[in-house]
């Protein structure tokens, strides 16, 4: 009988403790890499702020456009009160902005614009056939997905004002519940500096907005 | 060899906290095929989406909640669903719709 002799090669097969050392090792790595990275990049939420440092958090931010003119996210537009509450002064001239915006049958898009805290805004819509509507407000430090409804219900027009409960994006989900194209004509003005327009294929899109001097242009 | 493998081993337990973050999709079109608890749905654009099903799928006609055996190849559908791409949904709810155009067409 020859005496089975160990193989040199082999591996010695790991105690459960060094398994256990192992595998906890592992979590612990694990852990550092969500908190690090993947929390930041997939759902915007950065506990250490690491994301921030990283670059990474700007992939889910609210303020990323695909297409259009940059939009203005800094303190530019902050209203100060005058001795009177009543009545504040800003740093510029208003804005105004309007468009049509046309919702296929059973399509939904948003359309808001970015106002500092206390700045305020005019607006008034139209739409061919009711819509379904919300009009809420998303803040620019808030968690991801967050907003504030302002008023929901099914509409055909508005015409109304807000001021700025929070600096951040505000406007309109609006939704064609029917099968026919709905047409939504727009007319706004105020104290913001960007709109943005998210479809329902999540494609972002900002717009230009008209400076008083072009009513002069208009005129002449 | 044991760094290795521990290091491996934490990016991957990492990596499938990803895949939890999906995004919302609105598929709008006709099914075009159904083949058990998957659906593909042809859009206005031409491209195809391809939906599946599950238990808390909610179908709906005109308001009111229906099997999901109804949804048939040639109904119109409005589907709210997630995934990571129009390939690959998991339904929320699917609504059965008259056809796109069909009120101007009484």
């Amino acid at each position: 009988m020859h005496p089975v002799t160990a193989d040199p090669r082999a591996q010695p097969v790991p105690s459960g403790r060094a398994l256990a050392k192992a595998t906890a090792g592992a979590l612990v790595v694990a852990a550092m890499i969500l908190v690090v990275a993947v929390l930041p990049a997939e759902d915007g939420i950065d506990p250490i702020g690491a994301g921030k440092v990283l670059g990474l958090s700007a992939m889910t931010q609210a303020g990323a456009v695909v297409e259009g003119p940059p939009i203005a996210t800094d303190a530019g537009l902050v209203p100060t009160a005058m001795a009177h509450k009543a009545g504040a002064y800003y740093p510029a001239e208003y804005k105004f902005d309007s468009r049509e915006i046309t919702l296929q049958p059973y399509d939904y898009l948003e359309y808001k614009y970015h106002l500092q805290m206390g700045a305020q805004m005019l607006f008034s819509w139209k739409a061919s056939a009711p819509v379904m509507h919300e009009f809420h407000g998303e803040p620019d430090d808030g968690p991801e997905g967050y907003f504030e409804s302002y008023d929901k219900a099914t509409r055909q027009a508005g015409d109304g004002t807000l001021t700025a409960p929070f600096t951040g994006i505000h406007g309109w989900y609006w939704e064609n519940t029917g099968g026919e194209p709905v047409t939504i004509r727009l007319t706004t003005a105020g104290f913001y500096n960007g709109a943005l327009e998210i479809s329902s294929t999540k494609k972002r899109r900002s717009h230009e907005l008209r400076a008083l001097e072009t009513l002069e242009r208009d005129r002449n | 060899m044991r760094t290795l493998i521990t290091l491996v081993a934490a990016l991957l337990v990492a990596g499938t906290a990803g895949l939890s973050a999906h995004e919302d999709f609105r598929v709008i079109g006709t099914i075009s095929k159904r083949q058990g608890s998957v659906i593909n749905v042809k859009q206005r654009d031409g491209t195809a989406a391809v939906v599946r099903l599950d238990k808390q799928t909610a179908v709906s006609r005109d308001k009111k909640k229906v099997d999901t055996s109804e949804l048939k190849v040639g109904l119109t559908v409005v589907i709210d669903a997630y995934g990571d791409s129009e390939e690959d949904l998991l339904a929320l709810e699917i609504r059965i719709v008259p056809p796109i155009g069909a009120e101007s067409a009484r």
